[in-house]
């Protein structure tokens, strides 16, 4: 494996990753902007809209049977809230010439020439959008918004962060807001396309078995010349220390046959390091089956099927997740609390870290195993300006201390309760 | 020792059939630190009516045992919890019921062999008591109910409801709050007793490892056992047609869930018979992207109406004793979309199929197969799927560049046929 990072012009680099693990080619385009109550839904359109037709390939269909054509060209494009930045991810994955039932095919080539269209060269009438895509996007958006309420876990903690965060930029919800879009048309639209392809951040990922002459593609490609480089405008993701100042409760009532019960965690730190001592505290807390939450919550009081604990470092937050019978509220919580509070007092064992550590450090191990972890691993300290080799990241793990643990602990409050009950 | 070579994917399946009757296969990876075992038993939910070898009785089980047995496998007569020891080992460990198999399965990058004696250890030795029989009642229960919430579950179970009279299919992997309230641990050991033999199991490993070694780490971890009879499984007799052909339920949902079903006639599952269940997966894969697959005019057409607003999700289903295809997507107006499905199928088997698009889905398929050998992961747990059905993975690949068009329009006549067709729905 071998990882070259490279600044094409200010803002813009591209990030090659040779590797010969895999069978497929995967690229991959990341546009992050920062994110805000004013861009949120255009930006999220903008990202359905450019998947309908490109200069070349004016329509859906075209798009889709070129894909085909090479042997299924897995084309994905996806929305992401990395800390306070808004993120339009662009994939294409395509199979590797090796494997192909035939020779001849360029696969790279083409798969680098279709997402740069796509992404850089979309179907422009009289300055604007394809009106007729852009109206039909609008519905698509609308649909896409709409349905957060199908997945009723997911829901439950989309609505916690929303809570936690509000008025600022990661309480917004990525796919935007329904009342946004009437005042969207297809001249607007682009105008902020135009806006934003000028002012973002772009990274443009390469990863397989990658032949020499790949680079020069990259380089060569008209799309990519046009682009100007730019201060790009997005929030570096570094750590912020926070502290809830009391408990916020939070019901709601839907049509549900179990509770969801979900508690949003501040960390009152704020250097660099402490990245891995909440990684570690997570962990025991309800990162894996042998986690307290889990023990507890699960397996000694069988009140739930999940009952789990994620740290989204880009925010310096820990989110508790359960699915409980509602009458159940009062019992879950208290027993969430009591591991909290048990944590605080040291209620942890040597043993329970380094079952922790060894957890955390198979998963690191495995980023070079899969190509889009890898990706979203190098993509992840781009955004936070810290590099880092997977081995030294290891070693980052490893000395994290029983104190260091301890005194997260001692820093978590709990910011916001939220409970979706029927 | 059996090795299957292909050239295409470029990779080896070596098999070996162990003397108590175990199929082990080994799909080595070379310079790959994840590594991967899952062990199977041909053991699924809708297995719930069988005569034990030796026996002349049948014995009928509540519905949801075979999953319930998974969730108690991990259960250890020392007080330790498998689960708990293979995570303290740092391995992501797991274990899944489907309709025909059950799996246990471990991914890790370090500490394999250890994971390797603490899962082989556990499969192998069940222990089950009056007390931690009850309490997995409560757990599986709030399992049921997380099911109960989700819409995909639902509009699913419902097709197969509307499909089925009597084949055990239509019921709940986990069985329902009331079904497995008769569970009890003498029940559990009869069923562990009956399908967790060594001649009903399956076990793939793939990672970094020399077949051969591999074979007799295997080999060093098996418990004795006599070498038992056929299990003869009992699953009611199915009419050809469908019980209904709609099926609504309520749910809070943005906007309505469907699944068109399609019940075909199962195949024989056997070696024997590989090839054409292989053939006909691939000819109705092409097909359903062919009817309403993302370039089809079709899709393109109630896209742009906004009828349709992501491609639908698109399956076969099938085994011994079942066989249904699934189309699956949500919109305003699933009526109109299913009137548009069946009109589409008449025109294709009116008209017939383009050459240009077969060949163009055909390649698109073909990549779809390759992508699976990416990962440790979905490598093994492909093995061990197809290889319950008595397929070989490989097979795929081997047969795809066979299929024509004549073979094409022969399934689209038997398979896709409007009397057999349902719409079920999910919404507010």
């Amino acid at each position: 494996m071998e990882y070259i990072e490279k600044e094409l012009k200010e803002g813009i680099k591209i990030h090659q990753i040779k590797t010969n693990k895999f069978k497929t080619n995967l690229m991959a385009i990341f546009l992050t902007t920062s994110l805000n109550r004013e861009t949120v839904t255009k930006n999220a359109l903008i990202s359905s809209v450019l998947r309908r037709g490109t200069k070349n390939m004016p329509t859906q269909e075209c798009i889709s049977k070129e894909l085909e054509e090479m042997y299924g060209g897995a084309f994905d494009c996806g929305l992401d809230k990395s800390g306070d930045n808004q993120v339009l991810k662009f994939y294409l994955e395509t199979i590797n010439d090796n494997f192909l039932p035939q020779s001849g095919e360029n696969m790279w080539k083409k798969t680098i020439e279709k997402l740069l269209e796509i992404v850089f060269n979309p179907l422009v009438e009289n300055g604007a959008f394809k009106e007729e895509y852009v109206n039909q996007e609008k519905e698509n958006v609308k649909l896409r918004i709409e349905s957060k309420i199908d997945n009723k876990a997911k829901y439950a903690l989309d609505r916690c962060i929303e809570e936690m965060y509000k008025g600022q930029p990661f309480g917004l919800y990525k796919f935007g807001y329904t009342e946004d879009l009437e005042n969207i048309d297809s001249k607007n639209l682009y105008q902020t396309y135009k806006n934003l392809i000028d002012n973002c951040k772009i990274d443009i990922f390469v990863s397989g078995i990658l032949d020499d002459n790949l680079e020069q593609y990259i380089l060569e490609n008209e799309e990519l010349q046009k682009l100007k480089p730019r201060k790009p405008d997005y929030n570096i993701a570094k750590i912020i220390s926070k502290k809830a100042e009391k408990e916020n409760s939070v019901a709601e009532s839907m049509d549900v046959s179990q509770g969801k019960l979900v508690l949003g965690l501040d960390l009152d730190v704020g250097e660099e390091e402490a990245r891995y001592h909440a990684l570690l505290y997570n962990s025991i807390l309800g990162g894996s089956a042998n986690s307290k939450l889990f023990q507890n919550v699960r397996e000694k009081a069988h009140l739930a099927y999940v009952a789990s604990s994620s740290y989204i470092r880009y925010k310096n937050n820990i989110f508790v997740n359960c699915g409980i019978e509602i009458e159940n509220y009062d019992k879950a919580l208290n027993l969430i609390k009591e591991q909290i509070e048990n944590m605080k007092k040291g209620n942890f064992t040597d043993k329970e870290i380094e079952n922790a550590k060894k957890g955390i450090i198979s998963g690191i191990q495995a980023i070079e195993d899969e190509q889009d972890t890898q990706i979203v691993y190098y993509y992840g300290q781009e955004l936070s300006q810290n590099k880092m080799s997977v081995s030294e990241y290891k070693e980052k793990v490893m000395q994290v201390s029983k104190e260091n643990i301890l005194s997260i602990a001692n820093k978590v409050t709990i910011d916001t309760i939220y409970f979706l009950k029927n | 020792m059996q090795t299957i070579e292909n050239l295409k994917v470029k990779e080896k399946v070596y098999i070996e059939k162990l003397e108590n009757g175990l199929t082990v296969m080994v799909i080595p990876k070379k310079d790959t630190l994840k590594k991967y075992l899952i062990w199977g038993t041909k053991y699924g939910s809708i297995d719930s009516e069988f005569i034990v070898p030796g026996e002349k009785e049948k014995t009928k089980v509540p519905m949801g045992v075979a999953h319930f047995l998974e969730h108690k496998m991990f259960e250890q007569e020392n007080g330790t919890n498998s689960l708990d020891v293979l995570t303290s080992l740092g391995v992501d460990a797991n274990a899944y019921t489907s309709n025909d198999h059950t799996a246990y399965l471990f991914e890790c990058t370090e500490n394999f062999y250890e994971a390797m004696d603490e899962l082989m250890d556990y499969v192998q030795h069940p222990y089950f008591t009056d007390e931690n029989v009850e309490k997995e009642k409560g757990i599986i229960g709030q399992e049921i109910k997380m099911y109960d919430d989700y819409p995909e579950w639902r509009v699913y179970y419902n097709t197969l409801t509307a499909m089925y009279y009597n084949n055990p299919i239509k019921l709940d992997t986990a069985g329902t709050i009331e079904s497995i309230s008769e569970i009890n641990k003498d029940i559990l050991y009869r069923c562990y007793n009956t399908f967790y033999h060594p001649s009903n199991m399956v076990l793939v490993v793939c990672g970094d490892f020399e077949p051969k070694k591999m074979f007799e780490e295997v080999k060093k971890r098996l418990v004795q056992k006599s070498n038992v009879g056929e299990i003869v499984r009992l699953y009611p007799e199915e009419p050809k047609e469908i019980v209904k052909e709609k099926i609504e339920q309520k749910l809070e949902v943005s906007q309505p869930l469907f699944t068109i079903g399609i019940k075909d006639i199962p195949e024989n599952c056997n070696i024997e018979n590989k090839n054409i269940m292989v053939k006909k997966q691939i000819a109705i894969e092409i097909l359903l992207n062919l009817i309403i697959g993302r370039s089809s005019e079709l899709y393109q057409k109630l896209y742009q109406n906004g009828i349709l607003y992501s491609q639908p999700s698109l399956e076969y289903e099938f085994s011994n004793t079942y066989a249904h295809v699934l189309i699956t997507a949500q919109s305003n107006e699933p009526e109109d979309v299913y009137q548009k499905v069946k009109a589409e199928i008449r025109h294709l088997q009116t008209e017939g199929i383009s050459e240009k698009d077969f060949l163009r889905i055909r390649k698109m398929i073909y990549g779809g197969y390759i992508r699976e050998y990416n990962d440790v992961g979905d490598i093994a747990r492909m093995f061990l799927a197809d290889s319950m059905k008595g397929i070989n993975s490989f097979d795929y690949l081997e047969e795809i560049e066979g299929i024509n068009i004549e073979y094409l329009k022969q399934v689209l006549n038997e398979v896709f046929k409007e009397d057999k067709m349902v719409l079920s729905i999910v919404k507010n």
